[in-house]
């Protein structure tokens, strides 16, 4: 290789200025040179002869590289079963629509059959993984061992750890899987969530740390607001908007209460059950500074009104039932009679969904007249489609966002509703849309989809395309289905 | 017939083929389809009234298809063989309709015709004098052609390479330009080699000169074209330009043999698309590498080779020193054939070069079946570590070096590897008892 780079210097100079020369050749080669350069021709074709002699005799000897390198770890061998190859073509088919929600539906059929993917697959995987934080956890646990090896290589994919005990997730895993184990514990033992966290905590950074305390949120807990209070104090701004945000969902909290003290002075009722409404001056900017807007945005609603509202949104809604010394009904009643209180029943529903108090969320539905969109998701999956569907019309994109809220897959009725309004705002519900909520899409609205055209003849174009492209979901979505169906009964994934 | 998606995928002659086919993928597009011990056909709804008929000769791997579509295959074919990949159950067995038969009936009538008219002597054969009179004109417009190229590349080499990357486009466009009127596309092609070096990049100066070097040997081998072994005179022909007669091989006894598909590899330059296939005879142990030509978007090749597949065939090498070229001269698609043999390490694939080397100093890239290969990391590159621990690195462009880790897990896997000297790319490896391509 020096003969080859002695040949290049000469090129880059040019023989006018540097003939070729046998420098640093010996053996045979040198004497090949020499006859070159012994030659009577002229310098370039000396030059060209040499470059073609050095070439071969580069090429004809080429030799691997012998180095001593470490070993590369081999990977522990797998201990569960791969998943079949017809249930990787559908993986395929999953792949090319792009949709993550169907490359988690076909994950979690894959990892509750307790199978991994085939190595061949993993690279792609791992990556949708390193782009899709959701998909993380359920790649890692279908990656197996080779994921967590491959993870060694490529730091996009080191969230993937084999581990198979919540106690092993949460103290090996990466931070999804710690997530994940953290979300588990804290739905059977919240104090126990707490400690684990309590005691991680110096060692975390601060984006993991907030993460992790997202695990706090459900199910709420008020023996978290000591400790909760105290991260107010953490220099990571993330961390404390996070715990700001839990805090504020706990009744006891300094700020609930402190929200409370306002409000309660605020709202009185005499002895003859009359309520007055009176905002005092708020000199405590700490409120404002917690997320409570000062100045209305409608000319219509004056500035007090709107500070009472938002605070009234934020407080439980089992106060009130103190403060006015009656039961639920009674409050909802007093709320809808009392004129100052009128304009804050959407405050009042709002402080049931922030709660989710599913109790008072029903009792508010059986008296009231009037229907209240954010009482949606509170109530029972059978009733939140039948709501949805018989107010469709009145707030079609309200009911459009608490369906995409919910999980579970809608009826073959209200995503008919859905897509024909959707067909009216192509460009709103397009296929991205469809990527993301292909989940809750019955398949079977494939039968219907031909009959839902825009109102729009420009819209017919692009609301096609959509179509086209939620044929291929719905088409991968029935295989993925008909592959967990199969697994159901006994044959493999 | 077993195919899988990247199987079928590899044979789309495009990108926007590959995508459409497998929007085409999809049963609710199929008004009719079968298959048949030796046929696969549909009927496609497309935007006109009557749907596409979609046929294929699964025995030969034939496609046919009657939208208006130049592809080849289009992406009826292709949509139709991946559903068929992903939902064989849903292909009722059947004789195939009239219209599929008809066309199988002709295509075995055109094979046997075809057998027939290579049997009989050409009647419009020119007189061989005339002939070689035009040949020798030729000759003659090839000699100045290198005559002058050979000028041009010493004024190059006297003023020197510094300053190659400011050059003007123009200034290898003429020379090419010269080269096609000279009627040696050939080194035309050498020369466009030559102009699209990336000479941004680090390392150009040793690539610039590798392959002014290559030129030179072609020039030099042209200029003495009768002291050269007759082998090695059919490649400087090759390499300058000279075409070799398919029709004139097909006449050959070629060796038949259970031919592996070992990989495909796809060029494109100024529309013209290059295929490779490179292949591996398991009875014969030989080597083959099948070119295919196209314009993009007007596919019309007559048969498809699917990477990953094996072929029962008889193949006619191009005459050359070191034969690798070949053309088919009749294929059947068989089972998959998953043996492996091969080198057995590095130090036998360098000397299998050293020995081609000496025969054909002006050869290509070659394909090898290497046993118990290892990726390894090593001073930040990736390399192939042997079974003798010895190293050769991977080429820097290889996309596919997460898969082929993935397969590996660490551990020695037997590797179809295509490249010269220190630079190779893996095209497949067999892992699980399973070739399987990357």
């Amino acid at each position: 290789m020096e003969h080859w780079n002695q040949l290049i210097n000469t090129a880059l100079l040019g023989t006018a200025k540097k003939p070729a020369d046998s420098q640093g050749l010996n053996g045979p080669l040198q004497e090949a040179a020499h006859t070159i350069l012994n030659n009577q021709t002229d310098k370039e074709e000396q030059f060209l002869q040499l470059a073609a002699l050095i070439y071969n005799f580069r090429q004809s000897g080429t030799q691997p590289v012998t180095a001593v390198v470490e070993p590369i770890a081999v990977c522990p061998p797998e201990t569960r079963l791969y998943c079949a190859p017809a249930a990787v073509r559908v993986l395929q088919q999953a792949l090319e629509t792009e949709s993550i929600q169907l490359l988690e539906l076909w994950l979690e059929y894959c990892t509750k059959a307790n199978l991994l993917l085939p190595p061949a697959q993993l690279p792609v995987m791992l990556d949708k993984g390193w782009r899709n934080k959701s998909l993380r956890t359920l790649v890692a646990t279908a990656g197996g061992q080779r994921a967590e090896w491959l993870g060694r290589f490529n730091p996009d994919w080191n969230f993937s750890r084999v581990v198979d005990t919540i106690e092993d997730r949460w103290q090996n895993g990466a931070t999804a899987q710690r997530l994940e184990a953290l979300k588990e514990l804290r739905a059977t033992d919240p104090a126990m969530a707490r400690s684990w966290l309590q005691q991680s905590w110096p060692k975390e950074s601060a984006t993991v740390k907030a993460e992790l305390l997202t695990a706090l949120e459900k199910p709420a807990d008020p023996n978290d607001i000591e400790w909760l209070e105290s991260l107010l104090n953490e220099k990571s701004k993330q961390v404390k908007e996070t715990a700001q945000r839990l805090l504020k969902k706990l009744p006891g909290s300094t700020l609930h209460e402190k929200y409370w003290q306002i409000v309660a002075g605020a709202i009185q009722i005499d002895e003859y059950g009359q309520v007055t409404v009176a905002l005092p001056e708020i000199t405590d900017e700490s409120i404002f500074q917690s997320g409570i807007d000062k100045l209305s945005h409608d000319k219509t609603v004056s500035d007090e009104t709107h500070i009472l509202y938002q605070l009234i949104s934020a407080i439980h809604p089992a106060r009130w039932e103190e403060h006015f010394n009656r039961n639920t009904e009674r409050v909802i009643a007093l709320f809808q009679q009392q004129e100052g209180l009128k304009p804050f029943i959407p405050a009042l529903v709002l402080a049931i969904a922030t709660f989710e108090d599913r109790e008072r969320a029903e009792t508010f539905m059986h008296h009231s007249e009037e229907f209240y969109i954010d009482v949606i998701p509170m109530l029972p999956p059978d009733q939140q489609q039948q709501f949805s569907e018989k107010f469709f019309d009145e707030h079609p994109e309200s009911i459009i966002q608490y369906a995409c809220d919910n999980p579970e897959e809608w009826s073959l009725s209200l995503c008919t509703r859905i897509f024909k309004y959707a067909a009216t705002q192509p460009y709103t519900y397009n296929q991205q849309f469809m990527n993301n909520h292909i989940r809750q899409i019955p398949v079977s609205i494939a039968g219907v989809l031909d009959s839902i055209v825009p109102t729009e003849a420009y819209h017919t174009g692009y609301w096609n395309n959509i179509k086209v492209h939620l044929g291929r979901l719905l088409q991968a979505k029935s295989q993925i289905n008909a592959v967990a169906f199969q697994l159901k009964n006994g044959s493999t994934f | 017939m077993n195919l899988s998606d990247e199987q079928v995928l590899a044979m789309a002659p495009d990108e926007s083929s590959r995508k459409s086919g497998k929007d085409l993928a999809n049963p609710a597009k199929w008004v009719s389809k079968g298959v048949s011990e030796i046929a696969l056909w549909g009927e496609c709804q497309g935007s006109g009234s009557k749907p596409y008929q979609t046929q294929i000769d699964t025995g030969n791997m034939a496609f046919k298809c009657s939208c208006p579509s130049r592809k080849f295959p289009c992406k009826h074919g292709l949509g139709l063989l991946l559903l068929y990949a992903r939902q064989r159950a849903s292909f009722p067995e059947e004789a195939p309709p009239a219209w599929v038969s008809e066309w199988l009936a002709k295509r075995a009538e055109k094979e046997e015709k075809k057998a027939t008219t290579a049997a009989a002597p050409d009647k419009q054969a020119d007189s061989a004098a005339a002939q070689a009179k035009r040949q020798q004109a030729r000759m003659q417009k090839v000699s100045d052609g290198t005559h002058e190229l050979l000028r041009w590349m010493k004024d190059l080499v006297r003023n020197g390479i510094m300053d190659m990357p400011e050059k003007d486009p123009s200034f290898f466009e003429n020379m090419i330009r010269r080269m096609v009127d000279a009627q040696a596309p050939g080194l035309a092609a050498m020369m466009r080699e030559l102009a699209d070096i990336s000479y941004f990049h680090d390392g150009w100066q040793s690539i610039f000169i590798n392959q002014l070097t290559r030129i030179y040997l072609v020039i030099q081998g042209y200029q003495h074209l009768d002291q050269l072994p007759s082998g090695l005179q059919q490649d400087i022909r090759s390499l300058t330009g000279f075409p070799v007669s398919q029709e004139e091989l097909k006449e050959q006894t070629g060796i038949t043999d259970t031919w592996q598909v070992l990989g495909k590899q796809t060029t494109e330059e100024d529309r013209l698309v290059v295929e490779r296939y490179w292949l591996y005879g398991v009875n014969t142990q030989r080597r083959a590498l099948i070119l295919q030509f196209f314009v993009r978007g007007q596919s019309t090749l007559a048969n498809t080779l699917t990477p990953g597949s094996s072929i029962q065939a008889e193949l006619v090498y191009y005459p050359s020193a070191a034969p690798l070229r070949a053309l088919i001269k009749q294929q059947m698609t068989v089972p998959a054939n998953h043996s492996f043999t091969g080198q057995a390490n590095w130090q036998e694939v360098v000397a299998a070069q050293t020995e081609t080397s000496s025969v054909l100093p002006v050869y290509n890239d070659q394909v090898y079946t290497i046993a118990h290969l290892t990726p390894v990391w090593h001073q930040e590159q990736w390399w192939l570590q042997d079974n003798q621990q010895q190293l050769m690195p991977v080429k820097k462009t290889f996309q596919h070096i997460w898969k082929l880790l993935a397969l590996s897990g660490g551990e020695p896997l037997h590797m179809a590897v295509t490249g010269k000297e220190t630079q190779y790319e893996p095209i497949g490896v067999w892992h699980e008892q399973e070739y399987k391509i990357l």
